[in-house]
């Protein structure tokens, strides 16, 4: 079992083309994991993620598989993936939720890039401790310098070097520690040897000016270590528990420097990874505590207590189908039964394996904060497993609505089969992926968080299930809500023979500024008798789910019964039920309602002579511009578009500016259409109901 | 409260609109040392201005968006509850829809690339300016010519400019209306100029408006801005 003072469970993040898989497959190597180095070719946007899954393909590794085992120098390391591209959000977020702490990766050139900002953000939110790795230092153009200017400055992060770089660009030799000042420089064929010699004379000045700075940011953690730097004495355990400290409460981050592809800097990158990121027990983590109201306990990370592990991604391998756990406490044992808090379903813990990057290996037990994976466990991703003795779940997270959908259509029987099947994979591994069939147009829909992101699952569906579809025109999840509060009172009676139907609802709706829907019991007397309280509520919630403007979903209504009447014989649940969804709909349209459309926050990269251009193409598309950053010859331009208006913007945005610019998008809002899109999309309603 | 209320009775008006919410085409200063509240100041100009139904472009040197934009976000969020403020999320949506940040680094900062970007804007018809905030601007290497240009570009678009300023305590050099240096051989070039300085016996900041040759500031009026919740009040002698 893992010492778990020994043990560290990061995340590598970055900025796609900053160098990720390849500082991965350097770890690997340095860890012993792998035992030659490849190289990834150049690559951008999607193209990357299918490139290193081709890769791994090809090579049988599992660079990017959901947790990869290595050990360094007593120091057990598990690298969780955390996918680059914000359409992924809630992978990232999940990956996040289970990480202690996370290497976060950055071009020398490219500096702090939009997705370097979304994922920062997510870290902030997890509190995540992160180091920051400055890779690509070999490159032409690199400042590290400047890298470190923007972390403060564009991710408000207490950035300080514990390493200065030893040349740059091309005449990048090794780097100065800082902590310990000395130069380092990497040796032999792969860069496995690490000489130690004194620090090159030309930069003996800076190294004692970046020191400082150092010192001066560290000892803000540290008494003693304030105290040895006025005398003079500072100790490089001093110094490193003062960083350890400041990372660990998020209030300092330290920079590394190096190039992976020339594999410079990766091992003391290692080294501060054991030094400065938290053990699992540094850590804290709340569960649910689903028996008590869902209120939010500490776990313990004690092996003894009863296990809650969190079942955080799954993943269709080579191997068959693996579930990925994180255990919070207690231990997994080979045979033990196990409950999904979420289903009540038992199940009992046939094979538990840790997964290394090329093998994998059959443990008997897992301690707590360890990461191994179960085989052929039926759950969802998010999904928690108890010992049975407790009914905890870990805290659950936001998962947001998806806002955008298409239909697909498989082109034959076979892709028929293999798309359900892909279909089901997908869905239970991610949950802003959702799939159902349109009653009415019997067509299969697929929604989720963007066009990407749609995309990035077809390839998926074609690439490993062998399942080619017909793709239809993208839909934008567009909501109704009302702008105003309105009285119903409606009474819903029917008599055809038998028993009839009646009941009374009456009082008013209003809108909700946060949240969904909201029912409120305001009956007094036993106008309406206890037991169809919840008809009404049943009744109200039924006719949200269609609106009448585009028979789109209802948000932001607040119900209100404050009236109303009940018979003795005809009043059931489903005359309540009648008579609410009747209420509803009178009160509706006297509460003005309004469609919403789900905005995008987006933004677009590229160079400043092309910064007029993007501004225009967003302008265009309904956008509202917030601003734009300029730095030197770079413009980052932020507007929230209307996802209506985003299909096609990687092609025009492309031809715009020669193919130099690049944008990312990520939900932000619903807010109401504009007039005159409200009436085409009222006319177009209309006229497919006509249709039908 | 009502927008229409709130706007009548916002103290900066009588620095930014005017009483009568006539004045367009001006260059004002706001000047102290650092850490006085000058950002502060010049979001609520700029909110003025927006709530004024004009489009405004903040131009932040050396900040970041984010940190421009939870400026706008907090101050109106303290406007919206101090005045109990109907409707304030719709009023939020709207007047951002007409507030733009333009964000620079120090160094990538120059009149030209300014004015270059306000020409995009305009040609395109992205947003028209009524009002621009200039926050973070290095007076201490900039020369005269500048602000002339600045100055004709205010009177041809019609556009109300406010700048600030750091002065240094060690510098003591006025202009003779008592502009501190860096600003004080540029004085004339602005219409208003307000100084900055702590309120003795207050947690206050008191506004001293030393020019105002527009004539909009009455005798007797006294602003102050308060350090905790940093919005300007009209304060008491």
């Amino acid at each position: 079992m893992r010492d778990l003072a020994k043990a560290r469970n990061i995340g590598i993040s970055a900025h796609i083309d900053s160098g990720k898989t390849t500082l991965t497959e350097r770890i690997l190597f340095y860890t012993q994991r792998i035992h030659a180095i490849h190289e990834v070719r150049g690559k951008d946007g999607v193209g990357a993620t299918m490139d290193s899954m081709e890769l791994e393909r090809e090579r049988g590794i599992t660079i990017a598989s959901a947790a990869t085992y290595c050990d360094w120098k007593g120091h057990s390391i598990n690298i969780i993936d955390t996918p680059g591209h914000v359409d992924f959000t809630i992978e990232v977020e999940r990956a996040l939720r289970v990480l202690d702490g996370a290497i976060l990766v950055l071009c020398s050139v490219g500096g702090v890039q939009s997705q370097s900002i979304t994922v920062n953000r997510q870290m902030t939110r997890y509190r995540v401790p992160r180091i920051a790795f400055i890779n690509k230092c070999d490159r032409t153009g690199a400042n590290p310098d400047r890298v470190i200017q923007q972390l403060r400055d564009k991710l408000n992060l207490n950035a300080v070097a514990v390493q200065l770089p030893i040349g740059l660009e091309a005449d990048l030799a090794g780097v100065v520690e800082l902590v310990s000042m000395k130069a380092l420089y990497f040796e032999g064929e792969n860069g496995e040897i690490i000489r130690e010699a004194e620090i090159p004379a030309n930069l003996r000045e800076e190294a004692e000016s970046k020191r400082e700075t150092l010192l001066d940011a560290a000892s803000m953690f540290s008494d003693e270590l304030m105290e040895a730097v006025l005398e003079g004495n500072p100790t490089e355990e001093m110094i490193q528990a003062a960083i350890r400290k400041g990372t660990l409460t998020l209030e300092l981050t330290p920079v590394l420097m190096g190039s992976a592809y020339k594999n410079k800097g990766v091992q003391v990158l290692l080294d501060a990874v054991a030094a400065y990121l938290p053990s699992p027990t540094e850590v804290t983590n709340y569960a649910l505590d689903l028996d008590h109201g869902e209120v939010e306990v500490q776990v313990t990370n004690k092996p003894n207590d009863p296990t809650v592990a969190l079942a955080f991604k799954l993943e269709d391998g080579r191997y068959g189908q693996l579930t990925y756990l994180r255990t919070y406490q207690g231990t997994l044992n080979k045979g033990d039964t196990i409950v999904n808090a979420r289903t009540g379903k038992k199940l009992k813990i046939g094979r538990l394996v840790r997964m290394h990057a090329d093998t994998m290996e059959d443990i008997e037990a897992s301690g707590t904060g360890d990461i191994v994976a179960l085989f052929g466990v039926d759950c969802a991703s998010g999904d928690t497993f108890t010992d049975g003795k407790i009914n905890y779940s870990m805290s659950s997270m936001h998962v947001p609505a998806p806002v955008i959908s298409l239909a697909i259509k498989p082109i034959d029987n076979k892709a028929q089969v293999n798309m359900s099947k892909a279909l089901n994979r997908f869905t239970k591994e991610d949950p802003t992926f959702k799939t159902f069939v349109d009653a009415e147009t019997n067509e299969t829909i697929i929604s989720g968080m963007g066009e990407l992101h749609l995309d990035v699952y077809i390839e998926r569906m074609k690439r490993e299930y062998k399942a080619v579809v017909e793709v239809g025109a993208p839909r934008v999840a567009y909501r109704e809500t009302i702008t105003q509060r309105a009285d119903f009172n409606y009474t819903h009676k029917k008599q055809t023979g038998g028993s009839g139907q009646f009941g009374r609802v009456a009082g008013y709706m209003e809108p909700l500024e946060e949240g969904e829907y909201e029912f409120v019991d305001k009956i007094v007397g036993g106008v309406i008798p206890r037991e169809f309280i919840s008809s009404c509520d049943k009744g109200f919630q039924k006719a949200k789910e269609k609106g009448v403007l585009i028979g789109a979903p209802i948000n932001g209504v607040r119900c209100v019964i404050n009236d109303g009447a009940a018979h003795s014989v005809d009043s059931s649940d489903v005359a309540f039920q009648q008579a609410a969804l009747g209420a509803f709909r009178e009160g509706y349209l006297k509460a003005q309602p309004v469609i919403l459309e789900p905005i995008m926050k987006v933004a677009v990269e590229g160079p400043t002579e092309f910064q007029g251009s993007v501004m225009g193409s967003t302008n265009q598309r309904r956008g509202m511009i917030i601003g734009t950053t300029e730095e030197d010859d770079y413009t980052v331009v932020e507007a929230e578009v209307p996802l209506s208006e985003m299909f096609g913007y990687s092609t025009d945005l492309r031809s715009l500016t020669q193919g130099k610019a690049e944008f990312t998008m990520e939900f932000a809002t619903y807010r109401p259409v504009p007039k005159s899109v409200a009436e085409q999309l009222i006319a177009e309603f209309k006229k497919e109901k006509e249709k039908k | 409260m009502l927008k229409q209320e709130l706007i009548a009775k916002n103290p900066i008006r009588h620095l930014n609109s005017g009483a009568e919410g006539n004045i367009s085409s001006r260059m004002g200063l706001v000047i102290s040392r650092a850490g006085l509240g000058k950002t502060a100041i010049l979001v609520q100009i700029a909110l003025d201005s927006l709530l004024n139904g004009k489009q405004v472009i903040h131009v932040s040197i050396g900040q970041s968006l984010e940190k421009t934009r939870i400026w706008y976000d907090d101050i109106f969020k303290d406007i919206a509850e101090g005045c109990k403020l109907s409707n304030p999320y719709e009023i939020y949506d709207e007047i951002m829809r007409n507030r733009m940040i333009m964000t620079f680094k120090e160094s990538s900062f120059s009149r030209s690339r300014l004015e270059e970007r306000l020409n995009d804007l305009v040609y395109q018809n992205i947003i028209r300016p009524g009002c621009m905030v200039v926050d973070g601007y290095d007076f201490a290497t900039a020369d005269r010519g500048i602000f002339e240009d600045l100055r004709e570009m205010a009177r041809t678009m019609d556009l109300q400019i406010w700048f600030s300023a750091v002065s240094h305590q060690d510098d003591q050099r006025t202009s003779p209306e008592g502009v501190p240096a860096p600003c004080h051989e540029i004085s004339d070039l602005f219409d208003t100029v307000v100084v900055l300085e702590p309120s003795s016996g207050s947690n206050c900041i008191d506004l001293n408006i030393i020019k105002d040759t527009a004539g909009n500031v009455t005798g007797g009026l006294f602003l102050q801005l308060d350090t905790i919740t940093f919005m300007i009040k009209e304060g008491c002698r």
